[in-house]
C-alpha cells in the first residue's frame, strides 16, 4: 500500500516584483521519503526551502503539509506550523551561543509544548552527543554543533525534516558522521527533504529533484 | 518523544534560565544599561527628595533676609500707635513653628550728647531672629530687662564718635527723662537703622513716655504652607484697629524664587530622563543587532512574536529595576550631600519619592525598549539565517 502524502505543492510560485525565483512547482512527498533538491546557484533552492519550511509565504499556488493548507496562513499560523510539523537543520547550525547543547534542544521543546530534559538528553545521545550535553556551542566542533542542530530538529517529532546544506560547513570526517545520521533517520522512517550541492549526499536519497531557473527540470528516483 | 513527554522543567524555569544566561553573556551591555538607568534614577531621587524639602528649607533660608509681615495701627482710625498687648496677641496668632522672629517697635526722637537721633524700643531677642543679617560689632543685648545698655547704628555711632563700651546720655525731648547708657553693640544694617539707637521696650517706654503703646511690629513668617493673606485677614478681623499685611515684595519674591527653582528641577529631571532613555535605547538597539540571528532562529523554530517581546521586555525590566534600586540608594545619598552643601541640614526621606523615581524610570526604560523590541519582532528568519 502506498504511503500517505506528507507534503504536496500545486503550482507553488514565489515572485519578488517582476522576478519569479520559483515558478509553478508541483511536487508530492510521501511519508518516509528522502528527497534531495539540487540545482545551481540561483535556481530557486533557497526560495523553495523557505516556502516548504513556512518561513515565507508563496505568491501563488498551494502547499499542503501533513494535511494543513499553508499557503494562505497568517504569519502567526505559519509559526505554529513550523513549531508543530517541521524540523529545521541549517548549514550554519544556528545554535544559541549562551545555552548548552542540552538547553539548545530544550529550547525547541520550550517553544513547542513542555520541557523534558531526559527526552532532550536521549535526543542528544541518539546523535552521539550523550557525553556533551553540558557543553556550549563554542566548546563543540562543527560536526558536533550540527548534530545538536539535528537533535533539536528531531525533538518534537516533526512531520518532515528540512535540511539546508547540512554538510556544507563540515570537514570530510564530520560530513561522514552527519551523512550516517541522515541514513539512520531515513531507516527510522523519517521524511527528509534536503537541499544540497553535494552529489554524494543526494546519492543516498530516494529521489532527486533538480531545479533550474525556478522550475523543476528533473524529478525521479535516485536509484 | 514529543507525545509521551514528561515535563521535568517548567516553562517559567526555562524562561528564567534563558533570561539570566542571556544577561550574563552580555555583561558589558547590561552594565551600560544598568548604569544609565541608575544615574537617571539617582538624579530623579535626589531632585525629588530635595524638591519636597526645598519649600521648607528655602523658606527658612529666605527668612534670613528680614521681616515679611507688618502689624500696625489701622490707617483708617488715624492712630499712629497701637496697644502693646494687641501687638502681642497678633504675634501670638502666628503658629509658633512658622514664626522665625518678631519684634514690636516704639519710636521717638531723643537728644544725645552731640545732637538728636531716633530711638527705637525693641524686643532684642525677636529683633535678632528677625534680622540675622545685621553685622554687629560688640554684642547683642540678650535680656529684656537690661535698662543700662543700648545698641547703636553704625552711621549714628560714627556721627556721635561712639565706640563699643562708651557711655551715652539719652535725654527725652518731651518729658525730660535722662539716662546714661553703655553702648553694648554697634550694628551695621545697610538700612535706616544705621542712624538709630536701640533700647529694650520697657526702657523706651520710660524714655518716650509712650504709655504701653508701640508704633508697629515687624514679623518674619515662614511662608511655606502658610496662608499669609488669610492670616492678615484673621488678625484684622479679630483685632479691631489693627492693620496687618504681608510685605508683598518679599513674600512674593520668595514664592517666585521657589517656583522657579522647582521648575528648574523639573526641567533637569525631564532632560536626565530623556538622556537616559536615549542611552538605554541605543544600547538595546545594539543588543538587538547583535542578536539578530538568535532571534531569527527562535522565530524559525517556533517562537511567537509575543515570546520575543516578553524576552526583551523582561530583560529590560530586570536591568531597569536593578538600576532603579541602586539609583534610589545613590540618589538619597546625593540628596544628603546637596542638603548639607546648600541648606546645612539633612534631607528627609519621603515615601512619595519611591513611586516618583520608579514610575518614570521604568516608563523611560520601556519607552527605550519599544524601538529595539519592534526591530526584534520585525526580524525575518528566512533572511537573517541565510546570511553569512
Amino acid at each position: 500500500m502506498a504511503k500517505k502524502i506528507v507534503l504536496e505543492t500545486k503550482g507553488l510560485t514565489k515572485r519578488f516584483g517582476s522576478v519569479t525565483p520559483l515558478d509553478s512547482i508541483n511536487m508530492q512527498v510521501r511519508e518516509g521519503e528522502w528527497v534531495a533538491i539540487m540545482g545551481p546557484s540561483g535556481s530557486g533552492k533557497t526560495t523553495m526551502l523557505n516556502l516548504l519550511s513556512c518561513l515565507d509565504a508563496p505568491s501563488a499556488g498551494e502547499y499542503i503539509l501533513d494535511g494543513v493548507a499553508t499557503a494562505t496562513l497568517t504569519e502567526k499560523q505559519r509559526v505554529a506550523v513550523r513549531r508543530e510539523k517541521i524540523g529545521l537543520i541549517f548549514q550554519q547550525f544556528h545554535l544559541v551561543p549562551y545555552l548548552t547543547a542540552l538547553e539548545n534542544v530544550m529550547l525547541a521543546q520550550y517553544y513547542h509544548s513542555m520541557i523534558d530534559s531526559k527526552d532532550a538528553e536521549q535526543a542528544l545521545a541518539h546523535v552521539g552527543l550523550g557525553h556533551r550535553t553540558g557543553h556550549l556551542p563554542s566548546q563543540l566542533s562543527g560536526g558536533e554543533q550540527q548534530r545538536v542542530c539535528i537533535a533539536r530538529a528531531l525533538i518534537n517529532q516533526p512531520a518532515i525534516i528540512l535540511a539546508d546544506e547540512p554538510t556544507g560547513n563540515l570537514d570530510e570526517a564530520n560530513e561522514e558522521v552527519v551523512l550516517d545520521l541522515f541514513k539512520g533517520l531515513h531507516r527510522e522512517g523519517r521524511t527528509i527533504i534536503l537541499v544540497t550541492h553535494n552529489p554524494e549526499l543526494a546519492e543516498f536519497s530516494d529521489r532527486v529533484v533538480r531545479l533550474q531557473h525556478g522550475r523543476v527540470v528533473h524529478d525521479e528516483s535516485a536509484h | 518523544m514529543a507525545g509521551d513527554r514528561r515535563p521535568d522543567t517548567t516553562k517559567t524555569a526555562m524562561f528564567l534560565r534563558i533570561l539570566f544566561k542571556s544577561l550574563k553573556v552580555r555583561k558589558n551591555r547590561v552594565f551600560i544599561t544598568f548604569f544609565s538607568i541608575m544615574i537617571g534614577a539617582s538624579i530623579i531621587t535626589a531632585l525629588a527628595s530635595v524638591y519636597f524639602d526645598i519649600s521648607a528649607k528655602m523658606s527658612r533660608e529666605l527668612r534670613a533676609y528680614g521681616a515679611n509681615f507688618f502689624v500696625g495701627p489701622s490707617s483708617s482710625g488715624g492712630e499712629r500707635s497701637v496697644e502693646s498687648a494687641t501687638i502681642a496677641k497678633a504675634i501670638g496668632m502666628v503658629p509658633p513653628d512658622k514664626l522665625a522672629g518678631a519684634t514690636p517697635y516704639s519710636y521717638g526722637v531723643v537728644r544725645l550728647d552731640l545732637g538728636n537721633a531716633v530711638l527705637a524700643g525693641v524686643d532684642f531677642m525677636g529683633l535678632r531672629r528677625l534680622s540675622p543679617y545685621w553685622q554687629v560689632e560688640g554684642k547683642w543685648i540678650t535680656v529684656d530687662f537690661d535698662e543700662e545698655s543700648c545698641m547703636i547704628g553704625k552711621t549714628l555711632a560714627k556721627k556721635m564718635e561712639l565706640k563699643v563700651g562708651d557711655s551715652v546720655n539719652v535725654i527725652s525731648n518731651e518729658i525730660g527723662f535722662q539716662k546714661t547708657l553703655t553702648v553694648k553693640g554697634i550694628a551695621e544694617t545697610g538700612q535706616a537703622e544705621d542712624e538709630q539707637i536701640f533700647v529694650n521696650l520697657p526702657l523706651a517706654e520710660k524714655i518716650l513716655g509712650s504709655g504701653g503703646r508701640v508704633n508697629h511690629a515687624m514679623l518674619s513668617i515662614v511662608t511655606d504652607g502658610t496662608d499669609v493673606d488669610g492670616l492678615a485677614a484673621r488678625m484684622q478681623k479679630e483685632l479691631p484697629g489693627v492693620d496687618a499685611k504681608p510685605i508683598r515684595k518679599l513674600s512674593y519674591s520668595e514664592g517666585r524664587i521657589l517656583e522657579k527653582i522647582k521648575g528648574l528641577m523639573a526641567i533637569i529631571a525631564v532632560i536626565i530622563l530623556t538622556v537616559t532613555t536615549l542611552c538605554v535605547m541605543t544600547t538595546l538597539i545594539t543588543v538587538v543587532s547583535e542578536r539578530t540571528r538568535e532571534i531569527g532562529l527562535m522565530k524559525a523554530i517556533g517562537a511567537e512574536d509575543r515570546e520575543i517581546v516578553l524576552q526583551f521586555l523582561a530583560e529590560t525590566m530586570i536591568i531597569g529595576l536593578a538600576g532603579v534600586a541602586a539609583g534610589l540608594v545613590a540618589g538619597f545619598a546625593l540628596a544628603q550631600l546637596l542638603g548639607h552643601a546648600v541648606f546645612g541640614s539633612a534631607i528627609t526621606f519621603r515615601m512619595i519619592v519611591l513611586p516618583m523615581t520608579l514610575v518614570p524610570s521604568i516608563l523611560a526604560s520601556l519607552l527605550a525598549a519599544a524601538l529595539p523590541v519592534r526591530m526584534a519582532v520585525g526580524i525575518v528568519p528566512a533572511k537573517v539565517l541565510k546570511e553569512d
